[in-house]
């Protein structure tokens, strides 16, 4: 029988693993404060940490053992490589002609870290996989992370010309927020709101006259304000757009693995989420609407999904 | 209907033969020989172990496995044979035991079959018919085709031995199923000029890295090689031809993808050593609107066979409009008079056999009177030997355009195709970036992020405060009474505390002081005035009515009357310590005092 802690860090560790989501929670530099300069955990300081906010009960010192156990081989697996050395290792499969290893290594890299080059990279290798949606659905993420990486762009084209599809239909707002990365226009809009409250509100406060150049500034902040919600609402709506990821997916009728199929759909065909119910999506293409499986279907941003239905 | 009456029926015996034997039935230690089993039924139907269990000092492979249809006469009886590669390095007789496999879900016992390893087997015992499989080059790109030769030597005799089904066998390959050919010529076997079938297939790599390719096919043979066990009472037909199964050592290609790099515009993937003859125009005088059609010639001059060619895009040239008159151009045979000329120099005769010319063909119509050329059509192919892209841009033809009948639509095309617009690039997979670019904590946009909201509140709750402050600062600034009685509601307090140590401390005379100056500070406010310039009367006079000749009057007259006398009497002031006991009283005074602030 095992001991209650080796149970738990057993479970931790499975937990882990088996969560690729569970793992980017504890890689990410952002996640926590005692991570290096290097963008990773450093055990010992968070350990010690814990242990010095508990230590002064037998309860708090066991607590931060059990804690610092735990993420042992979150730490272990941080530091067997990093979202660069993944991206070179996938960059070197690639060029040896390993598609599948390139794919797997650069899969892993964006786990860790989303990067523009390596979804882009990622793309390349689904591509020479022949799996049509994958690659189109990671080239279309490089574009919502950078909006500027006229490769991906590129490889989307010849990818839609190449298989006969068509990018999805966006609307005008929606347009206009591809003209930057998606995480800008919350700042902009949030930004230039508050800019322009200051400008109103601060000179009064401060006892200053309200001179033209307050009132330009907060004018400018306005103006910037209004135009980035349309943007803003169009990231929120682009939230929902995805790719069927398996060639001839059928379109059911149903959500019910024996409904009539309506249609069939094309790798790399575009479509947006409506709504879950179980394992299917129902989803709304150019020419029809649906039920897709889960894992026929893939959004630009993955955590739409959670919150669709 | 009558073609398909007239075909012989295909007849599944009911009784399953089954042959066993080695060949060569006896080798030299470490010698290869082929196990050959062979069943009359469908391949489908046969349910074949995965392993083949033998002696230990028998080291046994899988080989190639096929089916064939046999004529027996009168009907078709099908054919199955499965090869194993036996090699031993001892010598000996030994047995590969007997098995049973199903057929269509009934067990079928396979025979046994001995072979014997010997160092000197007798010269009576013919080598075992094998397959050579020759490729003239085995370091590929992907794309590029590669001509195979499938050769089955005849026998010394001159007896020639027919190949049936002959075919490539490996993953990730392309056939060419219309540039077979076959042969039969004499070659050097042992020392002697055989007739030997040569088969001749074209085919395409058309996935990446390592890949392992081998021919198979049946021999048309008379000839029964060693001896053959069967488990069937029935005796082979002698004058039956008898189908045997052989294949040739497995070849390994190592196929690269082609580079990104130095990629020309025109290329649709064209591999090889290409060459582009002169254009021609079918007239050099043309009208405006008039189609004409341009021929062009691509010739093989490589080594290697001339895959199938797709015509170069048409160009977007400002002018003119271009069509592609056909997608795809076979291949043509080489002209003879071409064949000894110096297009090819060097090359071994048999490689004349893959020389071939192309023609694309295209349509082009003049959208105005200013055209002088046909616009240059971009196309190029890739050098396999120089590893790079070789630029085969079919030339412009002058041409003298006159006015004519133009179209209807002309002025819409001249819209589509205006003469400033350049030609749209043509699309291509753009090789891996290098760096990682920009990078997020996920793809998720911050809108959507938890603490969002909390950080958007941050700047609300600023300058809300900000407001209240300045809201609240005004109004002060309108009464400042109140900030003055706040003063002096805190500077009581202070001295209250003062005089209460004082009185702890049994200090007369600090006890005093404190409780002159507490008093003080709770009347200036009323006034408004200093507080060190109020008198006991200034105090009394906001004490009620009742107070004022009362406890409480006469408790500020003698606290005001000890700090008199103390400041500015002449004689010395009664003892501060008498005050002491009155402290009680002085709290209600400074009490009732604290209550009008």
């Amino acid at each position: 029988m095992k001991p209650p802690l080796l149970t738990q860090y057993l479970r931790i560790d499975s937990t882990l693993r088996l969560e690729p989501r569970a793992v980017e929670d504890c890689h990410s530099p952002r996640r926590f404060a005692g991570s290096s300069a290097s963008g990773y955990l450093r055990p010992s300081a968070f350990g010690l940490r814990i242990s010095f906010g508990l230590r002064r009960s037998g309860f708090g010192f066991a607590v931060s053992t059990l804690l610092l156990l735990a993420l042992c081989p979150c730490t272990s697996t941080a530091s067997a490589a990093s979202p660069d050395a993944l991206f070179q290792a996938g960059a070197t499969a690639y060029r040896a002609g390993d598609y599948a290893r390139a794919a797997e290594v650069f899969r892993e890299s964006i786990i860790l870290q989303p990067a523009s080059g390596a979804l882009h990279n990622l793309g390349n290798a689904e591509w020479q996989r022949r799996h049509t949606g994958a690659a189109i659905l990671a080239w279309d993420q490089a574009l919502w992370l950078d909006p500027f990486n006229q490769s991906a762009r590129q490889n989307l084209r010849f990818a839609r010309k190449n298989a006969q599809l068509e990018a999805p239909d966006l609307a005008w707002y929606e347009v206009i927020s591809t003209w930057l990365p998606v995480s800008w226009w919350a700042w902009i809009a949030g930004a230039s709101l508050w800019l322009a409250v200051g400008m109103g509100m601060l000179p009064g406060i401060l006892r200053q006259r309200k001179a033209t150049w307050h009132q330009a500034i907060a004018a400018v902040g306005l103006m910037v304000f209004l135009l980035s919600v349309p943007a803003y609402v169009g990231v929120e709506t682009r939230l929902r757009i995805g790719f069927v990821l398996q060639k001839d997916t059928p379109l059911r009728l149903t959500p019910t693995l024996e409904a009539q199929a309506v249609t069939r759909l094309a790798a790399g065909e575009p479509a947006r989420l409506v709504r879950t119910r179980g394992n299917y999506v129902l989803i709304r293409t150019n020419r029809a609407l649906g039920w897709v499986e889960e894992d026929q279907f893939g959004l630009t941003c993955p955590r739409t999904r959670n919150k669709a239905g | 209907m009558s073609l398909m009456v007239s075909q012989p029926n295909i007849d599944i015996p009911a009784v399953t033969k089954v042959t066993a034997a080695f060949d060569p039935p006896v080798v030299r230690p470490g010698e290869q020989a082929s196990l050959r089993i062979a069943l009359n039924a469908l391949e489908e139907s046969v349910e074949w172990p995965t392993n083949l269990a033998g002696p230990p000092q028998l080291e046994i492979r899988p080989g190639a496995h096929g089916q064939i249809l046999q004529f027996t006469g009168r009907t078709m009886e099908p054919r199955t044979a499965f090869n194993y590669h036996v090699r031993s390095s001892s010598p000996g007789l030994f047995t590969v035991p007997e098995f049973v496999v199903k057929v269509d879900g009934k067990p079928v016992t396979v025979p046994s079959a001995q072979i014997e390893v010997m160092s000197e087997p007798p010269a009576t015992v013919a080598p075992a018919a094998r397959l050579t499989l020759g490729l003239p080059v085995t370091n590929l790109f992907l794309g590029q085709a590669v001509q195979a030769h499938i050769v089955l030597p005849g026998s010394p005799g001159g007896v020639v031995q027919g190949l049936i089904q002959p075919q490539l066998s490996g993953p990730g390959l392309l056939l060419d199923l219309g540039a077979i050919r076959q042969r039969i010529e004499m070659a050097p076997r042992a020392g002697v000029n055989v007739a030997t079938f040569i088969y001749e297939i074209t085919f395409t790599p058309m996935i990446a890295g390592k890949l392992t390719v081998f021919a198979q096919g049946f021999t048309v043979g008379q000839r029964v090689s060693g001896p053959v066990v069967t488990n069937s009472p029935a005796p082979v037909p002698p004058g039956l031809p008898q189908y045997t199964l052989v294949e040739s050592d497995p070849v390994e290609l190592n196929v690269r993808p082609l580079p990104r790099e130095g990629e020309l515009p025109g290329f649709t993937g064209a591999i090889g050593s290409l060459a582009v003859g002169p254009p021609k125009l079918a007239t050099n005088v043309l009208h405006v609107g008039d189609p004409v059609r341009l021929t062009v010639t691509v010739t093989n001059r490589g080594d290697g066979p001339l895959a199938r060619l797709v015509n170069p895009p048409p160009p977007q040239a400002p002018g003119w409009q271009v069509f592609v008159a056909n997608d795809f151009a076979p291949t043509q045979p080489l002209p003879p008079q071409q064949l000894v000329g110096p297009l090819r120099p060097g090359l071994p005769s048999q490689a004349a056999t893959v020389a071939g010319v192309v023609t694309f063909n295209y349509t082009l119509i003049p959208l105005t009177e200013a055209a002088q050329a046909t616009p240059p059509i971009p196309f190029s192919y890739f050098d396999p030997k120089a590893v790079r892209y070789v630029d085969l841009t079919i030339p412009s033809v002058p041409v003298t355009v006159k006015p004519g009948a133009a179209p209807g639509d002309l002025a819409s095309l001249m819209q589509t195709n205006p003469a400033g617009v350049e030609p749209e690039k043509e699309l291509a997979l753009s090789g891996l970036v290098v760096s990682r670019g920009r990078t997020a904590s996920s793809l998720v946009p911050p809108q959507q992020q938890a603490w969002f909201p909390l950080v958007q509140l941050a700047p609300a709750v600023a300058f809300f405060g900000l407001w209240r402050w300045d809201r609240r600062r005004r109004y002060l600034e309108k009464h400042p009474h109140i900030i003055l009685r706040r003063r002096a509601r805190r500077a009581l307090r202070r001295q209250w505390r003062i005089l209460r140590r004082a009185a702890r401390a049994a200090d007369g005379r600090r006890f005093a002081a404190a409780a002159v100056n507490a008093m003080r500070v709770a009347c200036a406010p009323h006034y408004p005035a200093e507080p060190r310039a109020l008198v006991g009367c200034d105090v009394l006079a906001l004490l009620p009515e009742a107070e004022r000749f009362g406890r409480a009057g006469e408790v500020v007259r003698r606290f005001f009357a000890l700090t008199d006398a103390t400041r500015f009497g002449p004689v010395a002031p009664p003892n501060a310590a008498d005050l002491l006991p009155l402290q009680s009283d002085l709290d209600r005074v400074l009490q009732q005092l604290e209550e009008k602030l």
